[in-house]
């Protein structure tokens, strides 16, 4: 039984591994792929949220784009700093060649990083800042443009109120460098004449769907007039929207990032809502493939990409359509990302796994 | 009150018939409630506007019942840490089983019924039986029901089903569904711990073990009992969330582990075991909800949220704290804890002053 069972595995990796090479093969290869076999690793600090797992998954797809990569793996934190910098160790220990870092532990990870780019390998920490600096402690950091969410927010919110408004700014846990960078690019973009009715520098929602709901029931109850929800993670506030409706009181215009679950929400309630108009940018699981652009190109001999900071597009503006009208897929889980390059069925995949 | 075996303590004064004096916990609590509705209607009208009241009553209805649930664990000296693990079960069982089908969601509600027994029972063999410590029995359970939640979710958040969130987030007679389910399950606990002979046995043995086994009493069934109520409970928590919260996280239970405890003692439950005060931990519950709102509402930076927080629970325990010397009949004579058994008449009235 063990041993039918065994094969079985093994006649489905075989059947796996052919599936591709053949779809690779018929890729053309890109300009980041080099010649030189390389093998590659994602360490993910935290991995069990939807939108890792799509990140994850997102990883693995570019990686496979470039047949040069030989092997690529994959090791999930789980939130663990310890955990975390021991995947660091092992992963170079077991002679991969490349590592590209979701490191969520920020500095702490550093020495391990550091280490391990001394010992020869290619390191591409990406997302989260973690110190030190490029071609001394790590191959090259891949930052992502929180400061040009901010802006793209605040051009819309001026374009559907030229004479200014009250502000709502959430965000997750207190002083993060995300919410704070945002709420630099939104200043940068509007003048006095907006005015953020929560307390500075932004309401703490640790991304909790049920803290964004108290949080938002009490700005409901104090602020009788809120003409912009700004948040910057879109998802959390499905559970709390409905909360208006106990006010008699209409959702007002969100800009926020998307989620499958939010646009289907959109949907459902933009006509009993009238004021309820919806702006997203890209939730950026795709910053996770510059930095494998990154790795790849060092450690294969690629061309390096233009780019070192992902800019996330913008995604949906139920006011002009441009560049997409809101998107909803209810075959298909809420917590996937339409924005995405990830085919929507294969992040359904990677969720439901 | 704690009564050990081996120290005589002096009583308070005999009740007259008639002049019962009310629980000192369920005085301080009420009165800090009252306390803070009129600082809120002064300083903050809108945290007690309707429509605030309406948004915020079901998360003090769960952070209720989850109260309940780790009161009886700590009547019995206990501590149950599995409150995050269990309620997040029950979250994830009610939206990925069904995924998003209502045909599917009484059998869910079943499983995660299950489940919950199944974790209680192992949580009161731990305790109650094999005398392993508490604290750390059910910090190990609650990674073991983690281990169970990342089984059936991956850690991924899944839109609830349209029928549980009728159930759970729905409203009847302008009052959320959620704060009915809270009080039919105060009324149950209630009633159960204080007007039924297993009841009485339950806080006897909470009071004092040793002696309750030298009765007769069956010490270990109740205290496994305890755990296995407080799943279940957890369990009702969970479901309720799950239909609040439009797409709950797989960890939704994390945050309510301090305040379950919080309510606990404030609630006037001593956390050395004894008697339980169900009725002032629930307005424990709505105190501390209260509270936060209250701490939103003023609108301050989230530093001086958090402050005014733990300063407002911190005066709370502190009532408990310093109390004043107890007032003692000249000449009355010490009795044993022996003397205070279960069934008598006297002990079967909730209101008698510890």
């Amino acid at each position: 039984m063990k041993r039918l069972f065994r094969s079985g595995v093994m006649a489905l990796t075989a059947a796996a591994v052919a599936l591709a090479f053949s779809s690779t093969a018929r890729a053309e290869v890109p300009s980041w792929c080099g010649p030189k076999k390389a093998t590659l690793a994602l360490l993910d600090g935290f991995g069990g949220n939807s939108w890792r797992l799509v990140t994850a998954a997102s990883g693995k797809q570019e990686a496979s784009l470039c047949p040069s990569i030989t092997r690529f793996e994959y090791a999930d934190g789980q939130g663990n700093t310890q955990k975390a910098i021991s995947d660091i160790k092992s992963m170079a220990a077991r002679g991969i060649d490349a590592l590209v870092v979701f490191g969520d532990a920020g500095p702490a990870v550093l020495p391990a990083l550091t280490e391990v780019y001394k010992a020869g390998k290619v390191v591409v920490p990406y997302r989260v800042d973690v110190g030190g600096k490029a071609g001394r402690n790590y191959t090259v950091f891949i930052g992502s443009s929180f400061k040009n969410d901010g802006e793209n927010w605040g051009k819309w919110i001026k374009a559907i109120l030229p004479n200014g408004g009250n502000l709502l700014f959430l965000s997750g846990p207190a002083g993060n460098s995300q919410g704070l960078d945002e709420l630099a690019g939104l200043k940068s973009v509007l003048d006095d004449k907006y005015k953020f009715l929560n307390p500075a520098p932004f309401d703490v929602t640790n991304w909790d769907p049920s803290l964004t709901q108290q949080v938002l029931t009490a700005e409901i109850a104090k602020n009788p007039k809120i003409d912009v929800i700004v948040s910057d993670f879109g998802p959390s506030l499905v559970g709390a929207l409905p909360v208006f409706k106990k006010f008699n009181r209409s959702i007002p215009a969100l800009a926020t990032s998307d989620g499958n679950s939010l646009g289907c929400f959109w949907i459902d309630n933009h006509k009993e809502n009238p004021d309820f108009k919806l702006f997203t940018v890209a939730t950026g699981n795709d910053n996770v493939r510059l930095a494998i652009d990154w790795a790849v190109a060092e450690v294969t001999g690629g061309k390096l990409p233009s780019e070192q900071i992902f800019k996330a597009p913008v995604f949906e503006n139920s006011v002009t359509g441009q560049p997409h009208p809101v998107q909803c897929r209810r075959d298909l889980p809420g917590a996937i990302y339409l924005s995405a390059k990830l085919s929507p069925e294969e992040q359904a995949k990677a969720v439901n796994k | 009150m704690n009564l050990t075996a081996d120290k005589p303590i002096a009583i308070p004064v005999p009740l007259r018939p008639g002049a019962l004096p009310l629980a000192r916990g369920f005085v301080t609590i009420v009165v800090s409630t009252l306390a803070l509705l009129v600082v809120c209607a002064l300083v903050t009208p809108s945290a007690i506007a309707p429509g605030a009241l309406a948004g915020s009553l079901p998360f003090a209805a769960v952070l209720a019942i989850v109260g309940l649930a780790q009161m009886l664990v700590v009547q019995q000296g206990g501590f149950d840490l599995s409150v995050a693990g269990g309620v997040s079960l029950a979250v994830v069982i009610a939206t990925h089983v069904p995924a998003g089908e209502n045909a599917a969601l009484p059998g869910a509600i079943l499983m995660a019924l299950g489940c919950a027994l199944a974790a209680g029972v192992l949580n009161g063999i731990l305790v109650g039986v094999l005398r392993l410590n508490a604290i750390v029995a059910t910090i190990g359970m609650n990674a073991l029901i983690y281990g169970g939640v990342f089984a059936v979710s991956g850690g991924v958040p899944r839109t609830t089903t349209s029928l549980l969130a009728a159930i759970a987030g729905g409203e009847t007679f302008g009052i959320a569904n959620a704060v009915w389910f809270a009080l039919a399950i105060l009324i149950v606990v209630c009633f159960v711990l204080k007007k039924t002979v297993i009841g009485r046995r339950f806080e006897a043995i909470g009071a004092n073990p040793r002696a309750a086994r030298a009765v007769g009493l069956r010490v270990r069934l109740h205290q496994t009992m305890a755990y296995v109520c407080a799943q279940i409970l957890y369990c009702i928590a969970g479901l309720l969330i799950a239909g609040i919260t439009r797409e709950p996280t797989a960890f939704q239970g994390d945050p309510l582990l301090l305040p379950s405890v919080a309510v606990v003692v404030l609630g006037g439950t001593s956390l050395l075991g004894g008697r339980g005060f169900p009725i002032s931990t629930a307005i424990a519950a709505f105190f501390l909800n209260q509270l936060s709102q209250f701490a939103l509402a003023i609108g301050v930076p989230y530093s001086a949220q958090t402050i005014i927080q733990a300063f407002a629970l911190g005066l709370g325990i502190a009532v408990y704290s310093l109390r004043r010397p107890r007032r003692v009949t000249k000449g009355a004579e010490p009795i044993k804890p022996f003397e205070k058994q279960p069934d008598t008449e006297e002990n079967k009235n909730e209101a008698i002053v510890p």
